[in-house]
């Protein structure tokens, strides 16, 4: 549905602002994040270093987002969809923001790993990122493209990389009994799988708001309220 | 495209728009059922086959752009109305399941049924203001002093205004200020201890304190009576009231809880509406 002008100028400048901040948000965290798994697999510690530096800012729009967005709900007291949006953008924020945060972890943990030989295990995690990166994407889209189906069909897919992520964390203390030597090395990776693993679930919170963004419908625990 | 083309409204599918028999119909009981409501005033319609069910000891509030016919239609609710000239009803009213229209029925039993707040308080300039709550009891033959003081106080009590005016009584309703004023017209609609309060936008000249005052007084109120208040306020609406109905052009838009129409209307000419996107 493309909404009409708002009779209040202001009102319409403020959610596009809104909006364009989330969206930078959002190009910022997937930047940091292709960043610190690039340091990860190329064993480049000055790409970490951009990865990690690159939080800042992401914290500093998270805080304009949020800022923004009670100054929207208090000046102009939307309802219906812009309600939703407003709603949608700090939430969205708040889910960028710890994305971004799995970013940064990942690149501190990918420095400790670039210290020692590199591990073949790497490999158990690179299906995990494809898996968590293809998410996230899905994700934003679906909220700037108003696209309740692709927001829908991406909450299953948190399934199939919280397997991958099991079959990694399985082998990998395998690896560990095997090889005591490389342990730290091995939990390194863990703790990036499970970091992965974490952007899966912001992702689909991502998703779970863009749903309610454009269509009002709440499809958060379902699974949680089909089981009880 | 702000301006929405008043010829989609007419060229809409009746079958398909929402009314009271749509999901959003509130649960029972009723205190009116309204079937198929039109209004003319002379050659012009007001109000175009309106079909809304209206909850007892619930708040329904009417929204819509100035014309759209939400005053015409409150005051069909008791019989209002029909002080106006050439004023034509097409339609049925059921309150308790009582046709407000059959011809046996006096227009001004309904009004005591049916009590009316205005958007202006009009308390009786040369009346003091207890004269002015029990007025309706004594133009409908009341005598005994002892019940009009205690049907005074139990109004005024339940319009939030004794405890500031229970020593001033003897003064004139004039005197109080704006708000205190409409809630001493409150407390003049609930002396006669009517069914159902209409409020035509009670609050529109008060300040917000006075304001906040009605809200308050609403939602005390509709335990004991069921209310239907026309405003212009969205937030107000969203406040006060349990359904909202979304009139346009003397039709029924849409009609549903408030928490629905306010967070995601079924049409988008409610949408338009109350985001500030019409007009």
């Amino acid at each position: 549905m493309i909404a009409h002008k708002h009779i209040l100028g202001t009102f319409d400048e403020a959610l596009g602002s809104l909006r364009n901040n989330v969206l930078m948000m959002a190009g910022l965290a997937e930047r940091s994040l292709e960043r610190a798994m690039k340091g990860l697999t190329e064993r480049d510690d000055d790409i970490c270093a951009n990865a990690i530096a690159d939080d800042e800012e992401i914290d500093q729009l998270e805080m304009q987002i949020d800022k923004d967005g009670v100054d929207i709900l208090l000046r102009f007291q939307p309802v219906a969809s812009d309600l939703r949006r407003v709603v949608s953008a700090m939430k969205l924020s708040s889910n960028l923001e710890r994305i971004a945060d799995q970013a940064t972890n990942i690149a501190r943990r990918a420095r400790k790993l670039n210290q020692h030989p590199p591990l073949p295990e790497l490999e158990l995690i690179l299906p995990m990122n494809a898996q968590a990166m293809s998410m996230f994407k899905d994700s934003v889209d679906a909220y700037v493209r108003e696209d309740v189906e692709l927001g829908r069909a991406i909450v299953p897919r948190d399934a199939k990389l919280d397997e991958l992520n099991r079959v990694a964390s399985r082998r990998l203390i395998e690896r560990m009994a095997q090889d005591p030597e490389q342990l730290r090395g091995y939990l390194n990776l863990m703790f990036i799988g499970r970091h992965l693993e974490r952007v899966g679930d912001h992702a689909t919170n991502i998703a779970e708001d863009a749903v309610y963004a454009a269509a009002a419908e709440d499809i958060r625990h379902q699974g949680v309220a089909a089981s009880t | 495209m702000a301006t929405p083309d008043p010829t989609v409204v007419e060229h809409v599918d009746r079958a398909a728009e929402p009314t009271s028999t749509s999901t959003s119909e509130p649960a029972a009981p009723l205190t009116f059922e309204v079937k198929n409501l039109s209004v003319w005033y002379a050659e012009k319609r007001a109000i175009d086959d309106v079909t809304l069910d209206i909850a007892s000891n619930a708040v329904t509030a009417i929204i819509g752009p100035s014309g759209c016919g939400k005053s015409t239609f409150l005051r069909c609710l008791n019989r209002m109305h029909e002080l106006v000239p050439k004023t034509r009803v097409d339609g049925t009213v059921l309150l308790q399941g009582d046709d407000l229209y059959s011809n046996s029925v006096d227009p001004a039993i309904v009004r005591r049924r049916v009590g009316m707040v205005f958007q202006k308080s009009n308390p009786f300039p040369t009346m003091s203001i207890g004269e002015n709550v029990v007025i309706g009891l004594r133009l409908n033959g009341v005598r005994n002093q002892k019940f009009l003081n205690e049907r005074l106080e139990k109004s005024l009590r339940m319009a939030a205004l004794w405890d500031e005016v229970k020593d001033d009584l003897h003064k004139p309703g004039t005197s109080l200020s704006g708000g205190q004023q409409q809630r001493l017209c409150i407390a003049r609609a609930l002396a006669v201890e009517p069914e159902v309060i209409l409020m035509d936008e009670p609050c529109s000249a008060l300040d917000p304190i006075a304001t906040a005052k009605i809200e308050e007084l609403i939602h005390e109120l509709k335990a004991h009576y069921t209310i239907v208040t026309v405003t212009h306020n969205m937030q107000q609406a969203g406040r006060v009231s349990d359904y909202t109905a979304f009139f346009y052009l003397g039709r029924l838009i849409e009609f549903g809880p408030t928490t629905k129409i306010f967070t995601n209307p079924s049409q988008r000419q409610t949408e338009d509406y109350i985001t500030g996107r019409f007009g």
